[in-house]
């Protein structure tokens, strides 16, 4: 048996079809789950750290002892010093954040004038944006060539 | 003297076919290919110096021959009937294998999806020449582009045919700078070709621990019967990503995958004797495989320009090309061929996240055309 006889008796157009549609809806599915997975993860970080903040807030009795800052009493103009200035308050939130998280924690850490600064990041493409908010930050790679110098 | 005479009609000498002779040549033909020419050395030297082994002649009944029960070769060949050595080297496959292309840019994943169009349409074009569903089902899976699955998937449904279907996924994949740069050039104009891609996102390392874990869920729970080759393929990736199994990952992706792939490639090599594999039925599926490989490649294309129509960002048909599942070579070919046209043109990375969506897509299709195989 040969031609389009064979494939309607062996259901072949059936299969055909179906299996396409099959692995099609699989794979959008799938893309469409992990196209979402760094939003879903950055929502989760977000509130497993308020929920840790708040314990803590609630299980200490006494305030807690204003840190040191950990900032030069004359800030750097060298943007590249100031990323270096930033990295701890990035590992601290994370690959990928909000801005506005960036902005609050810069705040928090007295960095003065976070909204210029990301702005030159921004420029220099340090803060890499991936739209809605969301940031990743790229560490400038001046730094170890010219220390080793 | 009749000792001497009996040996000597025992020998390779005496018994030797013209079909051995041909296959000899075809064995010799890919080691020349695959160590003068460097064309996947790492498939072609195992499978040619396996077809040398298998089509030299011996007296049958010598427990000798890969068809004979109890030789050595029948024991080492049935890592290839049980879909062993593809499960495999699947998971050696996984733990070298990064995602994080695809997971910086999840909409490439269906060039990969549209890539395996060349599978159906085999299908139908294998029943249309008069295949068994069975055989048929196992011809249409060369269009993945994919050896350990198109094996895995014969040794379930037409084991008969493991030689010549094993035979022609591997040599298409070899000849993938052959194949796919004219159907890429044929397909897609020079504006086209010249389409940069942005630089892609980091992506962080949660990501890519928990993806393995999600994939694995989402794909087997739609396709239960790709398990033997998904579940290994991200077991293997979760080792690496996971960063407190680096050992184990280390040893997958090395000593296991290089074990299983030289046993692998011998015995589908050894498989091809003569009076077996050089029938009308091999020429078919030489010939089904060629168009598999070559639809599954315009589809690709095909559907990257569809993309075009409804995305504000167009992306560059070119990567459609290597949504067919041979890792890295159609990757590479997509970049050279993108590079020929603007040298500043990037696309490997772009095209390994097509690449490695393709695997994972052929796998599902190997999955699928096996369950309606049991339902028929």
């Amino acid at each position: 048996m040969y031609g389009f006889h064979a494939i309607s008796t062996h259901n072949g157009w059936a299969m055909a079809i179906a299996g396409t549609l099959i692995v099609f809806s699989g794979l959008v599915v799938l893309s469409a789950v992990i196209s979402q997975l760094h939003k879903i993860l950055l929502f989760l970080e977000t509130k497993y750290d308020r929920f840790r903040n708040n314990n803590k807030i609630q299980e200490s009795d006494e305030p807690d002892e204003q840190p040191e800052s950990a900032l030069p009493t004359i800030f750097p103009s060298a943007l590249d010093e100031i990323a270096r200035l930033y990295q701890p308050l990035i590992e601290e939130i994370g690959e990928t954040f909000y801005l506005s998280d960036l902005y609050k924690i810069a705040k928090e850490n007295k960095f003065p004038h976070p909204h210029i600064t990301f702005t030159a990041f921004r420029d220099a493409k340090i803060l890499i944006p991936h739209g809605e908010g969301v940031f990743s930050w790229k560490s400038p790679i001046v730094d170890t060539v010219n220390e080793n110098e | 003297m009749d000792l001497l005479f009996q040996f000597l009609s025992n020998t390779g000498y005496y018994l030797a076919d013209y079909r051995n002779v041909i296959m000899i040549v075809v064995g010799a033909v890919f080691l020349y290919l695959g160590t003068a020419k460097k064309y996947e050395p790492l498939l072609l030297v195992p499978i040619g110096f396996g077809i040398l082994v298998g089509n030299i002649p011996f007296f049958k009944g010598f427990g000798l021959g890969i068809y004979e029960s109890n030789s050595v070769l029948h024991y080492l060949y049935f890592g290839v009937t049980t879909g062993l050595y593809p499960s495999i080297v699947f998971l050696g496959l996984g733990a070298m294998t990064d995602f994080s292309s695809l997971l910086a840019r999840p909409s490439l994943m269906l060039l990969g999806a549209a890539a395996q169009m060349g599978i159906f349409f085999t299908l139908l074009g294998a029943l249309g020449l008069g295949f068994l569903p069975k055989e048929a089902a196992s011809i249409a899976i060369i269009g993945g582009a994919d050896g350990p699955t198109s094996i895995f998937l014969t040794a379930k449904l037409a084991p008969h045919l493991i030689g010549p279907i094993a035979i022609a996924a591997y040599s298409y994949m070899a000849l993938i700078p052959v194949i796919q740069p004219p159907i890429m050039r044929l397909l897609t104009s020079r504006e086209e070709r010249l389409i940069r891609m942005p630089e892609l996102r980091q992506v962080s390392k949660k990501e890519r621990i928990i993806f393995p874990a999600i994939a694995v869920i989402l794909c087997c729970f739609l396709a239960p019967a790709s398990i033997p080759l998904l579940g290994t393929f991200f077991f293997g990736n979760f080792l690496k990503e996971c960063g407190v199994t680096e050992r184990l990952a280390q040893t997958a992706r090395t000593a296991i995958i290089d074990t299983a792939t030289i046993f692998l490639g011998l015995t589908v090599g050894a498989s091809t004797q003569g009076d077996v594999f050089l029938t009308p039925k091999s020429v078919g599926i030489f010939f089904l495989g060629a168009v598999a490989f070559s639809i599954a490649t315009a589809s690709g294309v095909i559907f990257g320009k569809i993309m075009n129509l409804f995305l504000k960002e167009k992306i560059n048909p070119l990567l459609g090309a290597a949504g067919v599942s041979a890792v890295p070579g159609s990757a590479r070919e997509v970049h050279l061929v993108g590079q020929s046209e603007d040298p500043e043109n990037f696309l490997l990375m772009h095209a390994m996240a097509c690449n490695s969506s393709g695997v994972i897509g052929s796998a599902i299709c190997a999955g699928i055309l096996w369950s309606f195989m049991i339902v028929l």
